[in-house]
């Protein structure tokens, strides 16, 4: 009778304790039932805007699953651009802050250093120089300090400063194209360091297709001369060739990634890297 | 008569300059406005960048209607852990925050909610694109209630009346 009492009391006293950390903790804790959301009537209004995730996201789970030699995946353009055109700067603007983002993962405070100068350069061509400034001495000063976290801080702060003051100035067409470049370059560098010690856990990381979709809606909305340049048609052709490999599949084979690769370091070479050719 | 256009045409120049001055001003107030919602948001992150999370510069804002949810559509690596923070600056206005996958059930390990802002953990089981939830609700009488507390007088002047929307603002880290 006891024994049975004392074992009563223990599970309600079970129960109370559960019911309390899950009322506390739980997402699911009004109802004790996880929600299930129907996504094709949904009651509300779906928000449009597309935060893309900076290429430091995707690099902490690569380190988490291996330690690439990140020093190998920098590569710094020898010459900056020497175009006016906005939206090849924007694009050159944000690969240079994802290639700020491998140089960080290297620890490699000369090419940040190196980096934060071409970044202010780079803002001066597009008129932002007196936004920009400020992040590019902190780019500096945090490399000079080995203050990696803060570089990473400084550099996603960069790229959403010349974002939001293109947006001021109704230049949202080029404001996207920075994200793409960003975009472009960190998944230029994880497809290298994949295809150079291949797994499927890694090789998920390219599950992507929401992104490339937004990508290609952002260049089909472009109005303009840009719209027509040789580059961003290339770009163009690029997204939809990268949506052919990723959209569908569940999985990404040691081939797909190298595909993903070469689509990705052909789509830099309209803008960013000397295109490779027969003689060099 | 060329120097009597002179002072029409500088007249025009300051006119459009002094508009475009006040145009820019407003922008700029109705950005601190939206900012509002993401300072709360942020305050919220704070104690977990501690933690080790890191917090995105880039957010979503804007306003809604009380009770209508929104819906935000964003990638997410699986390997990586998630916190999404959700803030309101409208006086008597509270918000909720969830985290759902591809096939809708909510994936949110861990959550809170109080008053001004919410937050909720994830961890991807799959690198996907997820989808997040924020419910912003008002009540009036709370409103009333945090407005004399703050000493202040509701609505006075029609100065802070409730005209049918409530600001709301959305970041997150990873680590």
């Amino acid at each position: 009778m006891i024994r049975n009492f004392l074992i009563q009391s223990t599970i309600r006293a079970a129960v109370v304790i559960l019911a309390v950390t899950i009322s506390t903790t739980g997402a699911w804790a009004e109802n004790d039932v996880p929600e299930q959301l129907d996504l094709t009537n949904f009651p509300g209004e779906i928000v449009d805007k597309v935060v893309v995730p900076i290429p430091a996201e995707i690099f902490a789970v690569l380190d988490k699953l291996g330690e690439p030699e990140w020093s190998n995946g920098i590569s710094i353009p020898e010459e900056e651009p020497k175009t006016t055109e906005r939206a090849i700067l924007a694009l050159t603007f944000g690969s240079l802050i994802g290639e700020g983002f491998i140089a960080v993962q290297a620890k490699d405070e000369e090419k940040i250093k190196t980096i934060g100068h071409r970044v202010l350069n780079l803002s001066e061509s597009l008129g932002l120089a007196n936004a920009v400034r400020s992040h590019s001495l902190g780019i500096i000063e945090a490399a000079d300090r080995r203050d990696w976290d803060q570089v990473r801080r400084e550099l996603d702060d960069t790229q959403q400063t010349v974002r939001e003051t293109m947006e001021r100035l109704r230049d949202e067409e080029v404001s996207g194209l920075v994200s793409l470049g960003g975009w472009l370059r960190g998944t230029n560098v994880v497809t290298h360091f994949i295809s150079e010690a291949y797994s499927e856990d890694k090789a998920e990381l390219l599950n992507q297709p929401g992104l490339i979709v937004h990508f290609r809606e952002m260049l089909a909305s472009m109005e303009g001369p840009s719209k027509s340049s040789s580059e961003i048609r290339a770009i163009s052709t690029g997204l939809a060739r990268l949506e052919g490999v990723i959209s569908g599949a569940e999985t990404f084979s040691e081939e797909d990634i190298n595909e993903l690769h070469d689509i990705s370091q052909t789509m830099l070479e309209e803008f960013y890297f000397v295109p490779v050719t027969a003689e060099n | 008569m060329i120097l009597e256009k002179q002072p029409n045409k500088l007249l025009r120049f300051t006119a459009s300059g002094l508009l475009a001055a006040l145009c820019l001003l407003m922008a700029g107030k109705v950005y601190a406005f939206v900012n509002e919602a993401i300072s709360i948001a942020l305050e919220a992150a704070t104690p977990y960048v501690e933690q080790g999370f890191e917090v995105r510069e880039d957010n979503w804002s804007g306003e809604v209607e009380p009770g209508k949810p929104l819906l935000v559509r964003h990638q997410l690596f699986r390997g990586n852990e998630y916190w999404f923070w959700a803030g309101t600056s409208w006086p008597g206005a509270s918000v909720k925050v969830d985290v759902f996958d591809s096939s809708g059930n909510s994936v949110g390990l861990e959550s809170f909610a109080k008053n001004s802002y919410a937050g909720v953990r994830a961890l991807p089981q799959k690198t996907a694109t997820y989808f997040i939830r924020v419910i912003a609700e008002y009540d009036p009488e709370k409103a009333a209630a945090e407005a004399r507390a703050a000493g202040f007088l509701p609505a006075a002047d029609g100065v802070g009346e409730f005209r049918g929307t409530v600001d709301w603002g959305l970041v997150y880290g990873y680590r």
